[in-house]
């Protein structure tokens, strides 16, 4: 009885070995989430945002009278910066505390928590531990915050600057070339839209026209797309990340991968 | 779901037949375990390159949904209706934009007469009583106060949409006068440089033999200085006779350009005439008008001292439910001229040029696309969203990501939330 005892427990072992750290491997309980809409719709932000385009109404009206004043394009350039200047200045004093505050609390909160990374509540379907109640309660108390002692610890979760690689010269070539095809097709279609005589011949040439703009997109912009994503792709399994999402959805924490999918785009 | 049936499926015989071979029940047991922390499904949610982590690409998920083809249409109809209304728009004549706004004020109008109407007395009701009488007084007042300020704002609105009208006008007149004026100096020009270029053709063999003969290294100082000046004498004369013709020109374009001037002058002050006059019969139209329907609200009264207590009772209650359906028509009103007035508004800005979204009728059944769109595109979000966290539950999964870039570990639920969303709808 003994030795078949030991035999099933040899043969056990033997298998958890076999599959290893597989089996082993710990899921991933580090991720926290926050609804942003929620802190937006705190008292002191929506007073600030308030105040701040009430200010923004007003700066319109004297806007639009120095622009009458200006004589050449020069002189609308340097009204142009000045005013968009005295708007960010209000904006900085008004939002910046707040958004300042915010943030620590968010950083504090997830310290507290041991989480390597914190999402938008959009991005997330299930799971993740909801921070937005706790960083609420910080924002709101009226003590002082200081700034985290350690720095989040190295998430899976990597992200990537979308809008800075849209902003690399083949997409904006890419993004120009579809535009322009835009503007060259509306008219095109504008008169087959006009010659139809009724509602499903319109609805054809409406189907018609989205199918030859998405052509056109597929031909420009899938290619560079489809790169961007392998690129994505490689620079994350080489960081042993498990995702990689969006940087507009990340909150704090996670991988900073942006820089190197870049230069692997640039080689 | 689909996989945890499936390991049911493959390990229950194994393990029904394992309790009638009592011998080998705990080796059957252990195989069991290990065969679940093996993952023998064909998810290994808690693997390495998993960690309970799993993704979902919702727009695939999307047009997999039974009612995906109803989004679509709502979709199509939508773009339907804006691409239309960005469509480029024949340029409106003075005369075309004028009926134009005088159709909108006259919509404008009504609009405001219904709601006038709206906020008024039924004058059959008039006349049951003094309660009645004092509402019917109230009401009036009311209405008249309404009346006063719905003119005031219509005054406003019809001198502002005339300036515009005016501007419009205006505007339209002094580009084709600068169009004309742009014709006729191009065509001086033209003619300026056809005289340059005969003048340098009729020259030209004069010209090439003075080249010649300065060419030429035999000649004195003296000779050449003489063919020079006879070259300077020949540029000197083709361009004096051009010069001539420039300045002709220049004194003719600059007499073109005040008889243009004094043309559109005329036209805009007798355009502005015009729309100042339909200004002023309009709003004398609408005082009238006003005035007649304030006239027709008040009710004569009647003696109510003799009236016996039942009648009064019942009067009370008449008196309380009017006011009541007052207020509620009222409020309708208010809001249906709002609707209106804000939709006019749109169409006075697109018939001036400014701005490229539907208007009218248009404008209301975007509206209404839109609406129902977004409530269908929820509708379908939500059942994705529930029954993403009912699979992730059951097959273990710790969190779940929407909108992922890249994704080298995890695992794609895409495919099992298609699956299961088609199966529920079969």
């Amino acid at each position: 009885m003994k030795r078949r005892f030991l035999s099933t427990l040899a043969l056990v072992l033997g298998l958890m070995a076999a599959i290893g750290p597989a089996a082993i491997a710990a899921d991933l309980t580090d991720v926290g989430f926050i609804d942003q809409s929620a802190l937006g719709n705190l008292p002191a932000f929506v007073s600030a945002n308030q105040q701040l385009a009430a200010y923004k109404a007003q700066l319109n009206g004297q806007f639009a009278a120095a622009m009458r004043g200006a004589r050449t394009d020069a002189d609308k350039q340097r009204i142009s910066l000045q005013f968009q200047q005295e708007f960010s200045d209000k904006q900085n004093e008004l939002v910046g505390p707040l958004y300042q505050r915010t943030q620590l609390a968010i950083a504090n909160v997830s310290t507290s928590k041991k989480l390597s990374v914190v999402v938008d509540k959009r991005i997330v379907i299930y799971g993740g531990q909801d921070i937005t109640g706790d960083v609420i309660n910080a924002v709101r108390g009226s003590q002082a915050m200081a700034s985290p002692q350690a720095s989040p610890a190295p998430s899976s979760i990597g992200f990537v600057d979308q809008s800075a690689l849209a902003n690399s010269t083949d997409v904006k070539n890419a993004s120009d070339q579809l535009q322009k095809f835009q503007a060259a097709q509306q008219p095109i279609y504008a008169a087959r839209y006009k010659n139809a005589t009724n509602e499903v011949s319109k609805q054809q040439v409406m189907a018609d026209y989205n199918k030859a703009i998405q052509d056109e997109q597929s031909k420009l912009l899938k290619p560079l797309v489809d790169q961007t994503k392998t690129a994505t792709a490689t620079v994350a399994r080489s960081k042993n990340l498990l995702l990689v999402v969006d940087r507009a959805d990340v909150v704090f924490g996670g991988t900073d991968i942006t820089q190197d999918v870049q230069n692997a785009l640039n080689k | 779901m689909s996989k945890m049936h499936s390991i049911n499926r493959l390990y229950l015989p194994k393990l029904k037949l394992c309790h009638l071979k009592s011998r080998g029940f705990a080796r059957a047991c252990v195989i069991l375990a290990a065969a679940v922390l093996c993952g023998c499904s064909h998810v290994d949610v808690h693997s390495d390159k998993v960690r309970g982590v799993a993704y979902v690409r919702v727009d695939d998920v999307i047009k997999h949904h039974p009612l995906y083809p109803q989004l679509e249409q709502l979709n199509n109809a939508i773009a339907s209706i804006n691409f239309e209304a960005s469509l480029p728009h024949a340029p409106l004549t003075p005369a075309q934009i004028a009926a134009q706004t005088k159709d909108l004020n006259a919509q404008l109008h009504d609009a405001e007469v219904a709601a006038v109407k709206a906020a008024g007395i039924d004058p059959a009701a008039a006349g049951l009583g003094q309660a009645m009488n004092t509402t019917s007084q109230a009401q009036a007042q009311a209405a008249a106060a309404a009346a006063q300020q719905n003119y005031a704002e219509y005054q406003r609105g019809v001198i502002a949409q005339d300036n515009a009208a005016m501007q419009s006008i205006a505007q339209q007149l002094s580009k084709a006068a600068d169009d004309k004026l742009r014709a006729r100096a191009e065509q001086y020009q033209q003619n300026e440089s056809d005289l340059s270029l005969k003048l340098a053709q009729e020259d030209s063999s004069q010209r090439m033999a003075l080249r010649t003969q300065l060419s030429t290294l035999a000649l004195t100082a003296d000779q050449r200085k003489s063919v020079s000046d006879q070259l300077g004498a020949l540029d000197k004369k083709e361009a004096d006779q051009v010069n001539a013709l420039r300045a002709a020109d220049a004194q003719a374009l600059l007499a073109y350009r005040k008889q243009l001037g004094e043309q559109t002058s005329a036209q805009i002050r007798a355009q502005q005439t015009s729309i100042q006059a339909q200004t002023g019969a309009k709003l004398s139209q609408r005082r009238d008008a006003v005035g007649a329907q304030l006239r027709g609200l008040g009710a004569a009264p009647v003696a109510t001292a003799s009236l016996p207590p039942d009648v009064r009772r019942r009067l009370g209650q008449i008196h309380q439910e009017y006011a009541a359906k007052f207020q509620a028509d009222a409020q309708q009103a208010v809001e249906e001229y709002q609707a209106t007035k804000s939709d006019l508004d749109a169409q006075f800005a697109a018939l001036h040029g400014q701005g490229v979204t539907a208007t009218g009728a248009a404008a209301k059944q975007l509206r209404d696309l839109q609406k129902r769109q977004n409530d269908l595109q929820m509708q379908i979000q939500n059942q994705i969203q529930r029954e993403a966290v009912r699979l992730a539950k059951e097959m273990g999964f710790s969190v779940v990501f929407d909108n992922v870039q890249a994704a080298p570990g995890g695992y794609d639920l895409t495919n099992d939330l298609i699956h299961d969303i088609e199966s529920q709808h079969e």
